[in-house]
């Protein structure tokens, strides 16, 4: 267990050096600079700046010093943002993102998991078809569609919540993007434990605990659910690094200050060291999450071994 | 179970149907004012930086007019050039040379007095290489500024220790006169007024291509010293404490509408050169202007609060104001009707709403200092012929384009109109098919009897470029429709990201045709006509002609304003008549505010001076409707 874990730690630092190089590259390959706005700069103006920056050294110079910054972890000064280094801005705005897409995660598993067991439980009733259709438009409604429905219902028909804007965890602004972040996911975890559970209480184990005589609650949690929840704990290691790191759309809908905003305007910017660290960022949460989860089945399911 | 489903979705979509605004409302949404002076503003992009010698957006500018004061600042309804730091100014006989005088009771925020020291400490800064300011160029009219940002050089000889000059080079005989007869001056004074020296570039590289294109500068510089020009060389000088002496090296009568860009605004020293970098932190920053910096959180807001050292800080009745910063159209819409922001920036309002936005009362519309316009590669056929261009031109109808931009107004010629008050403009080619057809046939576009055949034109040498967004393809497919319909030629639309498009259009890789806009840095026509005054930056079209050069300096030089800008007007007809460009519409500034929101009004550059704005608790005195830019005397008047 411990080398396995081990040995996925030793993988894992190459592998985030091979993204950012792609990275560098595709950045180089794209055309413009981060200073390149709608007026021409004169010639010895963008000299200038490209001497301030070290633009003007050779490639594998700024390769090289892009490479060190990664593996100390710091990755210097965003170019847009005068006087933030991008460590400053992964600080700020990573505990919006990662709040928010946490709290989406959770009510989706609790909502998704309860709606699953028991369309699984009750499959081809009534509430399985009405579950499974609402599953369905929520997986099928992109959330700038559902954003923007539930902002004009709560917050601009009714008054009841405000629109956009953070204003602290605690505070009614994170509902409606929340719940709008968390709706398709609840939808895939609903259909993911519906079939998961399906599967596992036609087991021959099952069947064992019944026979048994074990009461049904015990079959369903304790023996049912476990297995039953597999492949929702191995959809939930991406799918949570991705909510951790900042939803673009939704934080632009609901104007917050969070992750995804930076990456997708470091990307338009042209801004390097931003979008290095982002990806950096991004690459290491994919690759933790995805390791919990191959631990994690360890517990889930009693056949893994490591 | 089905069925309940469905009376779900029916409850949804009821509940879409009755939002939206309703008939009989005058406002867009809630319309309660905050309690006591405090704005919430809505201003765009997350700023770059604090720094305004740094940042150089609009969205920047907003915040650093609450922050910094400038020597002029912005009057609120016509955004023309007001006194603020500075109380009054001189001008010499040819708009060459500016004295400034300075308030006596300006304080930075930290208690110390702001003087003409400060002015000539941050325009070195701003125009020092190492700042590397993007902006810089819009100081470069200041005498030797432009040598000294880039590193450059005048040359001396060693042995007379005199300069070599301009007039060396150019062959005109223009001796040293003015260095004799002024013995009485300082030996800056005597070196500002003198001739212009020449200067040489920084790098080795356009050193020599600078030699290779004039063998008699080659031979000038042969053997002479080459010395560093240093900040100290430009033309700025603090006469004393509150008297500044700017010297130009060409005439610039809009220098004055010139300082109210953030760019020219004094920064503080002590806390530059105690801080560097940092000195915008919320907790180091000293500023100038009627607010102070309480709190920046980045992409979601900035608070600013009244200051109490600020000169006029009498006139300022808002205690506080909050920016935030956002991008998205509908989050800001769906803010303002909330009635969670009192106003919001320019180019807000998205075309779809504006049947319902259009005539409320809180609707925000007037023309703005930026036009959009196509220009024609012009070093490429078919589009190097005259009359190719003018019957591309002609077969644009504008006035109809307008009514389908539905913000905008037609224009025809190359400075939007109406804007300038004073200036007549010149009036381009109108819509005219028929003289759009027979321009072609008379370039040689023609079947057997003369008459114009698009078959015979190299419709596959012509595309139309744009950035890729909704309003500009919207635009390019109405315009390709106009040709398509009116000269039977379909041009290939090219849509291109951003980044993309400025390499294409900037290094003219394009095929014909490409989408420009121009957004003015100041309030004169001038800041329009200079983009064809050099062949390469930003004219874009490769046409460049001196004749045209020389007309607008000669308008430039002209004291009198009303002479000035009737030869900028007929360097403008100059440019109509070429046509290198297609000219499409005058923006216009599209934005929203609350009634009760006072003293903000729909000018030109949507700068608004917020000393003069607040909140006003008695609905009987709020705004019904725009209100007026005519100036009504309540703000100072911009003195000579």
């Amino acid at each position: 267990m411990l080398r396995f874990v081990i040995r996925r730690l030793m993988v894992t630092l190459p592998m985030i050096l091979v993204v950012v190089s792609l990275t560098w590259g595709l950045i180089r390959l794209a055309p413009g600079n981060f200073y390149t706005g709608e007026k021409v700069l004169p010639p010895a103006i963008e000299q200038n700046i490209r001497e301030k920056y070290g633009l003007d050294q050779p490639w594998y110079v700024q390769y090289g010093r892009m490479l060190s910054n990664t593996l100390h972890g710091d990755f210097g000064n965003s170019l847009r943002y005068q006087g933030q280094s991008v460590n400053e801005i992964l600080r700020n705005s990573l505990p919006v993102s990662a709040s928010i897409g946490l709290a989406a995660y959770l009510l989706a598993l609790l909502v998704g998991v309860t709606t699953g067991a028991i369309s699984a439980l009750r499959q081809n009733s009534g509430l399985d078809h009405a579950s499974m259709g609402f599953a369905m438009i929520g997986i099928s409604l992109p959330n700038f569609v559902l954003g923007p429905i539930l902002v004009l219902t709560f917050a601009l028909t009714f008054f009841w919540l405000p629109p956009a804007r953070w204003e602290g965890f605690w505070s009614l602004n994170t509902i409606l993007p929340v719940v709008t972040l968390s709706l398709v996911y609840m939808a895939y975890i609903a259909r993911l434990s519906r079939s998961g559970m399906l599967e596992v209480l036609r087991s021959n184990y099952i069947r064992t605990a019944r026979a048994k005589g074990l009461k049904e609650k015990d079959v369903v949690i304790r023996h049912g659910l476990r297995g039953g929840l597999l492949p929702v704990v191995s959809f939930t290691g991406p799918a949570l690094a991705l909510l951790i790191t900042g939803t673009v759309v939704v934080e632009r809908v609901f104007a917050l200050p969070g992750l995804g905003q930076y990456f997708i305007n470091a990307n338009l910017n042209r801004d390097e060291p931003l979008i290095i660290g982002i990806v950096a960022f991004m690459s290491i949460t994919v690759l933790l999450f995805n390791l919990l989860v191959d631990v994690a089945y360890g517990f889930f399911d009693p056949r893994v071994r490591y | 179970m089905a069925g309940r489903l469905w009376a779900v979705l029916f409850l949804t979509s009821a509940t879409l149907g009755c939002t939206g605004v309703s008939a009989d409302s005058e406002h867009f949404g809630r319309v309660t004012p905050p309690e006591g002076q405090t704005l919430r503003y809505i201003s765009g992009s997350e700023p770059q930086t604090m720094d305004p010698q740094v940042g150089t957006g609009q969205p920047e500018a907003r915040i650093y007019m609450a922050l910094f004061d400038g020597l002029t600042e912005h009057h609120p309804q016509t955004n023309q050039p007001m006194p603020s730091l500075a109380e009054r100014w001189e001008v010499n006989e040819d708009n060459s040379e500016f004295v400034f005088h300075m308030r006596r009771d300006a304080r930075w925020s930290d208690g110390e007095p702001i003087t003409a020291q400060d002015m000539v400490y941050s325009w070195r800064r701003a125009l020092s290489p190492e700042l590397a300011a993007p902006n810089a160029y819009l100081a470069f009219h200041i005498k030797y500024s432009q040598a000294y940002n880039e590193s450059g050089f005048f040359v001396r000889d060693p042995e007379s220790g005199r300069y070599v000059l301009d007039s060396d080079i150019s062959g005109e005989v223009d001796g040293l006169g003015p260095l004799e007869s002024n013995s009485g001056m300082t030996p800056f004074r005597r070196f500002m007024s003198g001739p212009m020296r020449l200067t040489l570039p920084g790098d080795e590289e356009s050193q020599q291509t600078l030699y290779r294109a004039n063998p008699r500068l080659a031979e000038w510089v042969r053997g002479k010293d080459l010395v560093p020009v240093t900040a100290a060389d430009m033309g700025i000088e603090a006469v004393d404490p509150y008297t500044l002496r700017v010297t130009l090296s060409q005439p610039v009568p809009f220098f004055p509408g010139l300082l109210t860009h953030q760019f020219l605004r004094p920064v503080p020293e002590q806390v530059i050169e105690a801080h560097g970098d940092d000195w915008t932190d919320v907790e180091n920053i000293v500023t100038s202007g009627p607010f102070l910096l309480e709190t920046y959180q980045a992409y979601d807001k900035i608070v600013v609060v009244k200051s109490p050292t600020y000169w006029d800080a009498d006139r300022v009745r808002l205690e506080q104001i909050t920016f935030y910063p956002m991008e998205e159209a509908t989050t800001m819409m769906n803010l303002y009707k909330a009635g969670v922001v009192d106003a919001v920036f320019n180019h807000v309002v998205p075309i779809a709403w504006l049947d319902q936005i259009g005539p409320l009362l809180d609707y925000m519309n007037a023309p703005e200092n930026a036009i959009e316009y196509y220009i024609f590669n012009t070093t490429q056929p078919p589009m190097d012929d005259i009359r190719v261009r003018r019957a591309f031109n002609a077969a644009v109808d504008k006035v109809a384009l307008a009514e389908f931009k539905r913000t905008a107004k037609p224009l025809t010629a190359f400075s939007p109109e109406g804007i300038f008050p004073g200036y007549v403009q010149p009036v381009g080619d109108d819509f005219d098919v028929d003289r759009a057809r027979r321009l072609l046939a008379e370039a040689g576009y023609s079947d057997a009897n003369g008459d114009y055949d698009p078959s015979t034109f190299p419709i596959g040498e012509v595309e139309l470029t744009y950035n890729t967004t909704e309003s500009n393809r919207q635009v390019a497919e109405f315009v390709q429709a106009q040709w398509r319909q009116n000269l039977g030629l379909t041009v290939g639309l090219k849509n291109m990201e951003w980044q993309a498009y400025l390499e294409d259009t900037r290094t003219m890789a394009f095929k014909g045709i490409a989408r420009r806009g121009w957004v003015g840095d100041y309030m004169d026509p001038y800041t329009f006509l200079e983009l064809f005054a050099t062949p390469t930056g930003n004219n874009g079209s490769g046409w460049f002609s001196p004749e045209y050069l020389e007309n607008l300096n000669r308008g430039n030089s002209s004291l009198d304003p009303e002479e000035r800008f009737r030869l900028l007007a007929e360097a403008e007809a100059q440019i109509l008549e070429v046509q290198p460009i297609i000219p499409l519409f005058t923006n216009s500034t599209n934005w929203m505010k609350k009634p009760y929101v006072k003293g903000m009004y729909p000018n030109p550059g949507t700068m608004h001076p917020w000393k003069y704005v607040y909140i006003e608790h008695d609905p009987a005195l709020w705004d019904r409707g725009t209100p007026s830019l005519v100036p009504d005397g309540k703000y100072q008047e911009p003195s000579d």
